[in-house]
């Protein structure tokens, strides 16, 4: 199978039914996109195809062909995605950093598409889970990101 | 990230030092604060500390250590002995050093220490603990460097003046880098005790610093346990008999699409080439397991029988944990007494990294990656495995997605080293969420029950607490029948109390329990502040009023308990449809005050509107990150306290994933808001977990003030208790 990754292209040998998720980070060998539930709610393993949001594990390795995948190590192309990484930093919005991928994955496609997104905005288009508790701050780094 | 220029962090270096890049191959100059005689971090078990922490200390020696190189580019880099889990630690440490070594915070790099300089992380000790060793080292490294510099010059070293890593010979003008003097200073031995900066003149300690682990965490680049790749690697996967207590009874063979299978005690790893290959090949296998009968009725309901009958039959031989006069008598003759009972449940870590571990052992050597707070206590298990001496075992602590008192724990380092010595290969075992869930070691379930005798002025004339619960160190054999760890929270309250009596009745149930953030804590606060409450009804009196008039004026806890009413305007009435619920809580050498604001969107659901937050630390080391480290921990109490819960039937753990596990979602969080007091430098204070146990009893007296219903029972709402959409 051939993937397109962060713009970059692998030749990649897997049983096509393993989750995209496992065959980014085991197969390809990018380890940014992370595991947290296995079963489509945390949104830690959150990639692009073709631009859009999905979650790696509920996508399957064979679905990965004939797309564009992006992962958090290409998020600084997108000049969008950029901002936000800065901005994440500048409010300091990682703690331990795990599902930060993912968050960084959904903010920016949210930015996006809502150049100013609203409290509502955020609420809706949040829904990862953080069991650190950096919520407020992903939300400063997106109002910060956006000149809010 | 593009323009890490403007930051402090190199974060190639700490993934180095993950990677097994190792200090003094680049060296210098390497400086060891504890030659010095220096003994940092032997800290006894201090009043009121976690005993997680206190033991760690004491099991590992208490070795810390902070080590400092100076490198060619006149940066300098830190060793960090401690465990990264998102608390800030690495860099808060890095202040401590950089504050005494004169450099500037744009100049410090840092990385992880080898393991017998580490320490155990827990019980909110890291900075407190290790930020007098960490300012020494900074202190007796400028010491050297500047003799050596002196040296040269052939002048006095008390004349030089030092600024940004650069000495200046005031007579000349001359200039020296710390990096061309660092070699002639590693020569020398450095002073016992240089004199520390005072407080007055810190440039570094106290401001906001920017982590140095975050530019590594917004792009990819940080190595998580769960990240390690190592050459030839193959990875496994674990599936533990269901039955807590049962074990396995025979090897399974080998299944298709499998590598290897490999027999542990209460478990079997499968082995193959990819974490989805070894996840697929677990689930599928069918395994027999031997379980004894005891194991399987092991349920709920029996253990909270258990519990109940130990609380009623208790005090015999039970050991009073804090006697203050004559609590019962005093009780006995009160004018009014309040007494309520308690339970809270077994609750799961939950940290978003699951377990994993990857190691590698040869006849001779064994090398483990892992995301560990307890590195020392790695080499210990390495060895109970292999045999192999402690100078052939290398450990590479890794940054952790979470760790929450879990990965203080050895038995998924045990498994891989066990995995990784039965195949001869690098072995990445990574536990899938199911078995990280349902095989924790749990925070403690518990009956406190409290009784409050009131005298004629409402003030409390006697406080008694029988608290009931497993004890994670007695469970170890770490420590007889007292449980001293389970207390917190529960001795040495603010208050003042007229008469004291806190009992501790150990149960013995076979759940395995271990220490989750707060500990004790998290048990007590929420018995001690919710009958507080309970008791300021009974008296007819506010509960801000009623704990007020337990609370001397001039006190650190009437501090944060005014400076957190007076954020949120508590002689205000809240808006039509809220209520409030007000808590303290003091441990971990800090104390903190919240004040909830509630509603009942549709009946039976909590919508916690604001949270108003006061916290005395004593002095903040970094006070961006104090903020942080309230936040979450006021994010997870709130989780905690509505939903967290494993429960057991037929010996079997409820908790499996985020399907039945509920964390608060971005669009269920309150604006927060955290008022940090300084009280001073002497009361340095942890900050990772004393904003957790006030949330549970603050949110449970507001809902009794908002519905007129008393939750005594957490999860305050069992039954909401999932996610998935
Ligand atoms: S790992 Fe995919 S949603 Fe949790
Ligand atoms: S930063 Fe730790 S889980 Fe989100």
């Amino acid at each position: 199978m051939t993937y397109n990754v962060n713009g970059k292209t692998y030749s990649i040998d897997c049983d096509p039914d393993m989750p995209l998720l496992w065959a980014i980070r085991d197969v390809v060998g990018l380890t940014g996109t992370k595991y947290g539930c296995g079963i489509e709610i945390c949104r830690a393993c959150t990639v692009w195809i073709d631009g859009s949001p999905e979650k790696s594990c509920e996508k399957k390795a064979r679905e990965g062909v004939g797309v564009r995948i992006t992962t958090v190590e290409g998020l600084a192309n997108d000049p969008v995605g950029q901002k936000l990484q800065q901005a994440f930093i500048d409010v300091q919005a990682p703690q331990c950093g795990y599902c930060q991928s993912g968050m960084l994955m959904v903010a920016t496609k949210l930015v996006r598409s809502k150049p100013k997104p609203t409290d509502a905005d955020i609420d809706a288009a949040i829904g990862n889970i953080c069991a650190c508790g950096t919520y407020p701050r992903v939300r400063q780094a997106i109002k910060k990101a956006t000149g809010q | 990230m593009t323009d890490t220029a403007t930051h402090p962090d190199d974060h190639a270096i700490s993934r180095r030092a993950v990677l097994g890049g190792g200090l003094g191959v680049l060296a210098t100059f390497v400086l060891h604060p504890n030659r010095a005689g220096a003994a940092p971090g032997r800290a006894t078990s201090a009043s009121g500390a976690t005993s997680a922490a206190a033991l760690g200390a004491a099991a590992t020696g208490g070795t810390v250590s902070g080590w400092v190189r100076v490198n060619a580019d006149n940066t300098v880099t830190i060793a960090f002995g401690g465990a990264e889990m998102g608390q800030g630690i690495m860099t808060g440490l890095a202040q401590g050093v950089a504050e005494e070594l004169m450099v500037d915070w744009s100049q410090v790099r840092t990385e992880a220490a080898p393991p017998a300089q580490s320490y155990v992380t827990g019980g909110s000790f890291g900075v407190r603990r290790n930020l007098g060793a960490m300012r020494l080292a900074g202190a007796q490294a400028l010491d050297v460097l500047r003799r050596a510099a002196a040296a040269k010059w052939k002048v006095d070293p008390a004349s030089l003046t030092v600024k940004r890593g650069v000495f200046t010979n005031p007579a000349t003008g001359a200039k020296l880098k710390f990096s061309q003097v660092a070699a002639a200073a590693s020569a020398l031995t450095p002073a016992a005790s240089p004199p520390l900066t005072p407080q007055s003149a810190f440039r570094i300690l106290g401001k906001t610093a920017k982590r140095v682990d975050l530019p590594s965490k917004v792009d990819g680049s940080a190595t998580f346990g769960i990240d390690v790749r190592v050459p030839d690697m193959v990875y496994a996967a674990i599936k533990h008999c269901p039955t807590i207590g049962g074990s396995l009874a025979a090897t399974p063979a080998v299944p298709a699409g499998a590598i290897a299978v490999v027999p542990l005690a209460n478990a079997v790893a499968v082995v193959a080439d990819t974490t989805w290959a070894a996840f697929k090949a677990a689930n599928a296998l069918s395994v027999s397991w031997s379980i004894p009968s005891a194991a399987s009725k092991v349920s709920s309901a029996s253990m909270l029988a258990t519990q109940q009958a130990l609380m009623a039959s208790g005090t015999a031989g039970s050991p009073v944990a804090e006697q203050v006069g004559d609590a019962v008598g005093a009780y006995g003759s009160s004018a009014q007494q309040l007494e309520a009972t308690y339970q809270v449940p077994y609750l799961p870590h939950v940290c978003m990294e699951v377990l994993n571990c990857t190691a590698h052992v040869t006849a001779d050597s064994a090398e483990v990656w892992v995301p560990t707070q307890a590195p020392a206590w790695v080499v210990g298990t390495v060895q109970t495995v292999t045999g192999l001496p402690a100078s052939a075992i290398t450990v590479h602590p890794t940054l952790l997605g979470g760790g929450l008192g879990r990965k203080i724990e050895q038995d998924y380092v045990l498994q891989a080293v066990t995995v990784a010595k039965a195949v001869g290969r690098p072995v990445k075992l990574t536990w899938q969420r199911e078995e990280d869930m349902g095989h924790d070691q749990y925070r403690p379930s518990g009956l406190v029950r409290v009784r409050l005798g009131l005298g004629g002025n409402k003030k409390v004339a006697a406080y008694q607490s029988r608290i009931v619960t497993p004890s994670p160190l007695a469970q170890r054999g770490w420590i007889g029948p007292t449980g001293n760890d389970n207390v917190d929270g529960a001795v040495e309250l603010p208050y003042t109390f007229g008469s004291r009596l806190v009992e501790y009745v150990r149960d013995p149930a076979t759940i395995p329990v271990g220490f989750w953030r707060s500990v004790g804590e998290s048990i007590n606060c929420f018995a001690v502040e919710s009958a507080m409450d309970e008791a300021a009804a009974l008296a007819g009196k506010d509960p801000l009023t009623f704990r007020r008039m337990h609370l001397p004026a001039g006190t650190r806890a009437r501090k944060v308990l005014d400076t957190a009413a007076a954020q949120i305007g508590w002689t205000t009435a809240p808006p039509a449809g809220r209520a409030r619920g007000i808590a303290l809580a003091t441990g971990f050498g800090s104390l903190a005050a919240m004040i909830v604001e509630i509603s009942q969107p549709t009946a039976g659901t909590m919508a916690v509107h604001r949270v108003a937050c006061a916290v005395d630390v004593g002095f903040a080391v970094n006070p961006g990150q104090v903020v942080s480290q309230l936040e979450g921990g006021i994010i997870q109490g709130i989780s905690s306290a509505q939903w967290g819960r494993t429960t057991f039937s037929s010996g079997r753990a409820s908790s499996r994933n985020f399907s039945n596990t509920r964390l608060l979602k971005m669009r269920e969080t309150p604006v927060i808001t955290v008022k940090v007091i300084q009280s001073g430098m002497e009361n340095l204070g942890g900050i990772g977990e004393v904003g957790v146990p006030p949330m549970a009893p603050a949110l449970a007296n507001a809902w009794a003030a908002l519905t007129g219903t008393r939750l005594r029972t957490l999860p305050l709402f069992p039954s909401a208790g999932g996610m998935g959409d």
